[in-house]
C-alpha cells in the first residue's frame, strides 16, 4: 500500500513534469478536447432543455371521455370511479353538462350566442383524465383509451397528442445527430491527443531509454504518459464547461425571448451536476484513451 | 576469467555472473564476442581491459540484458539472461548498477533527481530516498551541487553523478564502463576507492578501462579481451598471496 502511494506520487510528479516540459503541445491538446466537448456539451444542453419542454407539454396532455347524453348522475359517478382505477390515471374530474356550458360561454365570449335558442343543452358531460407523468405520451394515451374503449356510458374520447409526438420525434433526431457528431469529434480528439502524447514520448525517448536501463518496467514508463493524458483530458473538460457556461449566459436573453414568443414560456437551464461531471469525465476518458492509443501504437513499432 | 570449466547447471557458490561459451554477433560472419567464459563472484573486483572494439562494452551489455547472446549461456544473479521474459529484464536491472561511458544522465532533472531515479524505480519512499541520495552525493563529493542540472557540471562531476546513481541502490553487481576516463589523477583514485569499497561491501564489480597504470596500482584481477576473445585472465594480488 505504501509502495503504491510512492508510485502514485512518482507518476503524478513525472506527468506534471512532462506537461511543464512541453507547454505548447499540452495546451493544444487541452484546447482541442475543450472545443470538442464544448460542441458535445452544446448538444447535451439543447437536448436536456428540449426534454424539459417535452415534460412541460406532457403536463398539458389531457384525455376527455365524453359521456352519453342523458346519462344519470349515479352512472356518471360510477364511471368516474371505474376510470380512476384504469392504467396510467393520476386523477379524474367529472365535468357536468352545466359546467360544460358555463365553460363554453366563458371560453368563447363572442360566440356565446350560438347556444341561445336551443331548448336543450347540446354539450355532453365528460370525464377529464389526467395521466401519471410516465404515461403522458402517445403510447400512454393509447393504452388508456384501449382499456376504456367499449365501456358503457362513454360515447367518445378526445385528445390531441399528434404534435407532442412530432416534437418527440424531432428531439430524437437532434439527439441522434448529437450522438453522431459527438462520436466523430471524439474520434478526432482521440487521434489528436494520441499524436500529442506520441510527440511527448518521442521528445522524451532519451529519458525513457535511461529509465529502462536503470530497471524501469513497461508500466513504470507508460503510466506517467497515461496520467498526462488524463490531466489534459480533465482540463479540457473543465475548459469546455467554462466556455459552455459563458456562451449560455451570453446567449440566454436572446433564447429566452425567442422561446417566450414561440411557446409562451421559457426557462432554459444549464446542464445539471451530472452533466458537468459527465463532460469532465468524458474529457478525462478521451485524454487517457488517446494516450493509451499512442503507447500501444508505439510499443508495436 | 578464470578459464575454469563453467557448467551453467551447477553455478559455483557465490558466482553472481557466469558466462558460458558466449558469442555475440551483430552482423552475420562478424563476431563482437567469441566463445567467452567468465565468472564474477560476490564481492569480487575485476578489471576488463583491451583495446577499443575488443568487446568490453558488448560484454557489459550482455550482463545487464541490453543484448542477448547469439550463442552460449549467461547466468546473472541466478537468472538465464537469454531466456528472460518481458518483466524479467527490468527486475534483473534493478539489482545491477551500471556506469555508462556516456553517463546517460537526464539533462532536465537535477543532480538529486538523477540519482533518485534508481530509487524511484524500486519504489523507495521519498523521504528515505532523499536521505539515501544525500548520503550518496556526499560520498562522491557532489552534495553541494544537488540542485544543479547535469549540463552545468564538469565532465568529472557528471561521471561522479553517474557513479552515484549506479551505487545508490547498493546493487549486487556494478558494471562500470571507463568510469575514470574524464577524471584527473586525484579524482580517479577517489572514484576507484569508491568502487573498491562497493566490492568490500559484497558487490561484484566489473570495471572496463584502458588505464594500465590503474590496473597495476590496484593489483586486482584483470581480464583482457582482444577481437572478442579472452586472451588473458590474471588473478589479483590477493588471490596470489
Amino acid at each position: 500500500m505504501r509502495r503504491l502511494g510512492v508510485r502514485l506520487r512518482y507518476f503524478s510528479r513525472t506527468a506534471l513534469h512532462g506537461l511543464r516540459a512541453s507547454p505548447m503541445t499540452s495546451a493544444v491538446a487541452v484546447a482541442t478536447i475543450g472545443v470538442t466537448l464544448l460542441l458535445v456539451g452544446a448538444f447535451v444542453l439543447l437536448v436536456s432543455n428540449m426534454e424539459r419542454l417535452l415534460d412541460r407539454f406532457g403536463e398539458d396532455i389531457l384525455v376527455s371521455a365524453y359521456l352519453e347524453v342523458g346519462l344519470p348522475g349515479e352512472e356518471q359517478r360510477a364511471l368516474l370511479e371505474r376510470v380512476e382505477s384504469a392504467p396510467g390515471v393520476e386523477s379524474v374530474r367529472l365535468v357536468t353538462e352545466e359546467e360544460a356550458v358555463q365553460r363554453f360561454r366563458q371560453g368563447s365570449a363572442g360566440q356565446a350566442s350560438l347556444l341561445e335558442g336551443l331548448d336543450e343543452n347540446p354539450l355532453p358531460a365528460s370525464l377529464e383524465i389526467t395521466l401519471v407523468p410516465e404515461s403522458r405520451s402517445t403510447e400512454g394515451v393509447g393504452i388508456l383509451v384501449a382499456a376504456l374503449d367499449g365501456l358503457r356510458g362513454i360515447d367518445e374520447f378526445g385528445y390531441g397528442t399528434e404534435w407532442v409526438e412530432g416534437y418527440a420525434r424531432a428531439m430524437a433526431l437532434i439527439r441522434g445527430i448529437g450522438v453522431g457528431i459527438g462520436a466523430v469529434l471524439a474520434l478526432a480528439t482521440l487521434l489528436i491527443v494520441s499524436n500529442t502524447i506520441r510527440l511527448a514520448v518521442y521528445a522524451r525517448r532519451e529519458e525513457i531509454e535511461i529509465l529502462r536501463l536503470v530497471g524501469a518496467g513497461r508500466s513504470f514508463v507508460s503510466i506517467p504518459f497515461l496520467v498526462e493524458g488524463f490531466i489534459q483530458g480533465t482540463l479540457g473538460g473543465v475548459v469546455a464547461i467554462a466556455l459552455l457556461y459563458g456562451f449560455f449566459r451570453i446567449l440566454l436573453p436572446g433564447i429566452e425571448g425567442g422561446l417566450e414568443i414561440l411557446l409562451g414560456f421559457a426557462t432554459p437551464t444549464f446542464v445539471g451536476a451530472d452533466g458537468v461531471l459527465g463532460l469532465i469525465g468524458a474529457g478525462a476518458a478521451l485524454g487517457t484513451l488517446g494516450s493509451g492509443l499512442a503507447l500501444v501504437e508505439g510499443s508495436q513499432r | 576469467m578464470r578459464a575454469r570449466g563453467v557448467d551453467p547447471a551447477h553455478p559455483g557458490a557465490g558466482a553472481l555472473v557466469r558466462l558460458f561459451h558466449v558469442s555475440k554477433s551483430y552482423l552475420a560472419g562478424s563476431w563482437a564476442l567469441r566463445d567467452v567464459s567468465v565468472e564474477l563472484e560476490k564481492g569480487e573486483f575485476a578489471f576488463l581491459t583491451g583495446p577499443s572494439g575488443a568487446g568490453k562494452t558488448t560484454l557489459m551489455k550482455l550482463i545487464f540484458a541490453a543484448e542477448r547472446p547469439s550463442e552460449g549461456q549467461i547466468i546473472v544473479l541466478g537468472r538465464n539472461v537469454g531466456r528472460l521474459g518481458r518483466s524479467g529484464v527490468p527486475a534483473l536491472r534493478r539489482r545491477i548498477g551500471v556506469v555508462f561511458q556516456d553517463f546517460k544522465l537526464l539533462p532536465r532533472r537535477t543532480v538529486e533527481e538523477n540519482v533518485a531515479l534508481a530509487l524511484d524505480v524500486v519504489g523507495t519512499p521519498r523521504r528515505q530516498a532523499r536521505s539515501m541520495v544525500f548520503a550518496m552525493l556526499k560520498r562522491v563529493g557532489l552534495q553541494h551541487r544537488r540542485f544543479h542540472h547535469p549540463l552545468s557540471l564538469s565532465g568529472g562531476e557528471q561521471q561522479r553523478l553517474a557513479i552515484a546513481r549506479a551505487l545508490v541502490n547498493e546493487p549486487e553487481i556494478l558494471l562500470a564502463d571507463e568510469p575514470t576516463g574524464n577524471l584527473d589523477g586525484e579524482l580517479t583514485l577517489e572514484i576507484m576507492d569508491l568502487l573498491v569499497s562497493a566490492a568490500t561491501r559484497g558487490t561484484a564489480v566489473f570495471v572496463a578501462t584502458h588505464d594500465s597504470a590503474l590496473i597495476e596500482r590496484y593489483g586486482r584481477r584483470s581480464v583482457k579481451l582482444e577481437d572478442g576473445r579472452i586472451v588473458e585472465d590474471l588473478p589479483g594480488i590477493r588471490e596470489l598471496l
